[in-house]
């Protein structure tokens, strides 16, 4: 065997063995959820027919959702744009303030938007300010890092010799840099917007405002035909909002070239969209936040509990990661095989065209449903428990992997399969020189990113009991034992960063 | 007769592609088809190795008809055409050794070649084939980083490692500079010579066909209009395959 092969092999051996773990950690059984599978489908039941009349009641919180959404994103989009240049190893901002803002930028990349959510609303009250607040913050992690990437990986010829010519930085750089990044940045925001919408459906589990809230309510009531209302509304809302934001991508991407003035109406109904969803937010609730609270989370918060950070034993702090990391690898593993067969189904290159547009619709309402929700449904079957949430993980993958993965499939060149087959070469051979090698980079970048992605989801898992780091941190959030939160903060920071630098060092290796 | 080619006909939606192509190789001949853009040499040459049924007519290969047969007994016909294609048709994300390794899949046991278990003799032969098509230094880098004329001369490594009988050309050169042409297609009158095998070879270049074929075939609009050695290939006939003598390429 060649010394490729067999480093691919013992590649292949490690995956395979970190898996192997990750279900022994998380308890993976699936006799268990085989056993019990009726129990998956009466609750579902239970939401069918939804009750109808309970409509008119939920245009209120459907519209503050919406409006923490886009007032998030635009925000921390906004705030983004000039953060980024400072972040970016090409421009010559000051080292140390690079450096600080990298690291904030990290730091605040490690937290869902439930648990940042969470925080707000001590500091903020309960209420959309803080949901709003807390996908500000989100959104602008994650913009700041993907444009200090995107500018890094930009030519700046022009930057620069606008620079030459006496133009002071600030305007230099958005006069040169800005439009060059402006396509990447404006799909990355949109991006963004769809999954804020997902994250501020759920934010009321916590407080903070939004139709999460009643979906709480109405699920611990039993409410199930209410339930099953909210959850078409939020199937409808996704469809609109995936819809216009698949044309707007495509219009930024100039896959589809618009007339100047249908540009500029673009830009004026989304500067009033904007106004409108911000003037009308609610303020914050500041009547509960007191001084006092305010300092003893301060001065705690810098004095974590190195007891429990360094505490080796199944009740410390590192089984608990190491279960919320085993949590997230066997959910990505597991959603990669659901994911897999519905991209080939909804290929509309492979099936026939209702088939596809079928599997479509199908992907859509699983990604439409609030992630908390499949654990509720899995909790009756599995019961509490990390195995409870690889599954919920599991079926929230599904929506972003078989998405990258019917991308990739769109993009196949079928030219090589056609010369081997004129070579006299079986099908199935075909498909393994000749597809999979095209399929296979994309594959794992997409497995990769989710990943990344399930880390952050396991951390509020514990929320409805799936298991992970979630439950003991909102516990020790809502007890006000600041020390203990922020040892567990720091452990998840340190997790994220660790796993950050893996599969960086992951995607050099492979080249994707 | 290696191969022999009766009444093809092809059309796609109203345009005929191939409208009675008829001719015969011998084994150890090496024939050029030329005709202007849109002649339907492309067509021709995928009827022949069996990626295009034709609409009437027939391909035989050694006396066996690979347009009636199918399923393994047409892949044991088509395992012995190469097929130099002029989009190269390769895989872009793997090396070019194993995009010339692929040529062995039909020879090897199922296990093996799923997991692309070639083994060090076919290793080092694809090796050997990309170094005498002057890509040596190559030989692991992966498709998607190489030129269009390198990536052709894949193309051609890969339809030499089948060790076919009848070699399809389809513009084999026509990526590449005069004289790395010049050298590759030297290489394959080398080969043809040596090994015996048969090359049919589409061309834009008539120089170069006259240069290197025992015989040469003119198509125009789907028919052949020519079929004869190269001293044949007076202007007049040139004319009546390119349309007018300006038109020579
Ligand atoms: N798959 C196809 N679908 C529709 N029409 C086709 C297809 N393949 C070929 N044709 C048509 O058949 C005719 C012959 O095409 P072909 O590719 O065989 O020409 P060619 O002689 O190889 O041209 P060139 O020298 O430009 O490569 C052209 O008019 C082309 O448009
Ligand atoms: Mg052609």
């Amino acid at each position: 065997m060649t010394r490729a092969g067999k480093k691919r092999l013992a590649g292949a051996a490690l995956v395979l063995l970190l898996l192997l773990a990750a279900a022994w950690v998380t308890d993976c059984d699936p006799a268990l959820l085989w056993a019990r599978r009726g129990h998956l489908t009466d609750l579902t039941g239970a939401m069918f027919p939804p009750d109808w009349g309970f409509f008119p009641k939920l245009a209120a919180p459907l519209w503050a959702t919406f409006q923490m959404s886009v007032t998030g994103t635009v925000l921390g989009a906004a705030l983004a744009l000039p953060a980024a240049p400072l972040c970016a190893g090409s421009f010559h901002a000051p080292a140390v303030l690079r450096h600080i803002l990298r690291a904030i930028i990290q730091i605040t990349r490690s937290f869902p938007a439930l648990i940042l959510a969470l925080m707000a609303t001590f500091l903020f009250g309960l209420g959309t300010f803080a949901g709003t607040v807390a996908l500000t913050v989100y959104t602008f992690a994650i913009m700041t890092r993907l444009t200090y990437e995107d500018i890094e990986a930009a030519p700046l010829s022009a930057y620069r010799a606008l620079r030459a010519m006496g133009a002071a930085p600030a305007p230099a750089y958005f006069r040169a840099v800005v439009p060059a990044i402006a396509p990447s940045y404006l799909s990355n925001g949109l991006y963004l917007l769809e999954t804020n919408v997902r994250h501020s459906a759920i934010l009321g589990y916590v407080g903070a405002g939004g139709i999460g809230l009643l979906l709480n309510e109405k699920m611990s009531w039993l409410e199930y035909g209410k339930v099953g209302m909210i959850l078409l509304s939020l199937f409808a809302v996704t469809c609109v909002i995936e819809t216009v934001n698949g044309a707007l991508t495509r219009m930024v991407r100039e896959e589809q070239s618009l007339p100047p003035f249908a540009k500029r109406g673009l830009l004026f109904t989304g500067a009033v969209l904007f106004t409108v969803c911000a003037v009308t937010a609610a303020p914050p609730d500041v009547s509960h936040t007191s001084a006092q609270m305010v300092r003893s989370l301060l001065s705690d918060f810098v004095r974590p509990d190195w007891g429990f950070f360094f505490d080796l034993s199944a009740a410390g702090l590192g089984w608990l990661l190491l279960e919320t990391a085993a949590i997230a690898l066997a959910g990505t593993c597991a959603g990669t095989v659901l994911a897999l067969p519905l991209a080939f189904l909804s290929a509309g290159r492979l099936v026939p065209r209702p088939v596809a547009g079928l599997f479509r619709v199908v992907i859509m309402a699983v990604r439409s449903v609030p992630f908390l929700i499949y654990g509720l449904i899995f909790i009756r079957a599995t019961g509490p428990g990390a195995f409870t949430g690889a599954l919920t993980l599991a079926v929230c993958s599904v929506g972003l992997l078989s998405k990258r993965f019917l991308e990739a499939i769109d993009a196949l060149d079928f030219r090589a399969y056609h010369a081997l087959a004129s070579m006299g070469v079986p099908p199935l051979l075909r498909v393994r020189h000749a597809v999979l090698p095209q399929l296979a980079p994309i594959l794992a970048s997409a497995v990769l990113y989710r990943f990344d992605v399930n880390l952050r989801e396991a951390a509020v898992l514990g929320l409805v009991g799936a298991g992970g780091i979630g439950a003991p941190l909102i516990f020790a959030m809502n007890q006000y034992d600041w020390s203990t939160a922020s040892s567990i903060c720091l452990g998840l920071i340190l997790l994220v960063w660790a796993v950050d630098g893996l599969s960086g060092k992951l995607r050099k290796k492979l080249d994707i | 007769m290696l191969l022999s080619v009766q009444n093809l006909h092809k059309t796609f939606g109203s345009v005929a592609a191939l409208s009675g192509v008829e001719f015969a190789l011998n084994a150890g001949e090496f024939v050029s088809v030329i005709g202007p853009s849109g002649a339907g040499k492309t067509t021709l040459m995928r009827v022949i190795n069996g990626a295009v049924a034709p609409d009437a007519g027939e391909v035989l290969l050694s006396g066996a008809s690979l347009t009636a047969a199918r399923g393994r007994a047409k892949r044991r016909l088509q395992a012995g055409i190469g097929t130099v294609y002029q989009d190269f048709a390769l895989v872009e994300t793997v090396s070019c050794r194993q995009n010339v390794l692929t040529a062995c899949l039909p020879d090897m046991a199922f296990f093996p070649a799923v997991c692309g278990a070639y083994g060090k003799d076919r290793r080092d032969e694809a090796a050997a084939l990309l170094d005498r098509v002057g890509l040596s230094d190559k030989t692991d880098a992966p498709v998607k980083t190489l030129s269009g004329g390198q990536k052709q001369r894949v193309s051609i490594a890969r339809a030499l490692m089948r060790r076919p009988d009848l070699l399809l050309a389809d513009e084999p050169v026509a990526s590449l500079d005069p004289v790395t042409g010049q050298q590759i297609l030297a290489l394959l009158r080398d080969i043809q010579q040596t090994r015996g095998l048969t090359v049919l070879m589409n061309s834009h270049n008539v120089e170069f066909s006259k240069i290197f074929s025992d015989r040469i075939i003119g198509l125009a609009s789907g028919q052949v209009v020519f079929d004869g050695p190269p001293a044949a290939l007076t202007d007049a006939v040139l004319a009546a395959i390119y349309g007018s003598p300006e038109a020579q390429p």
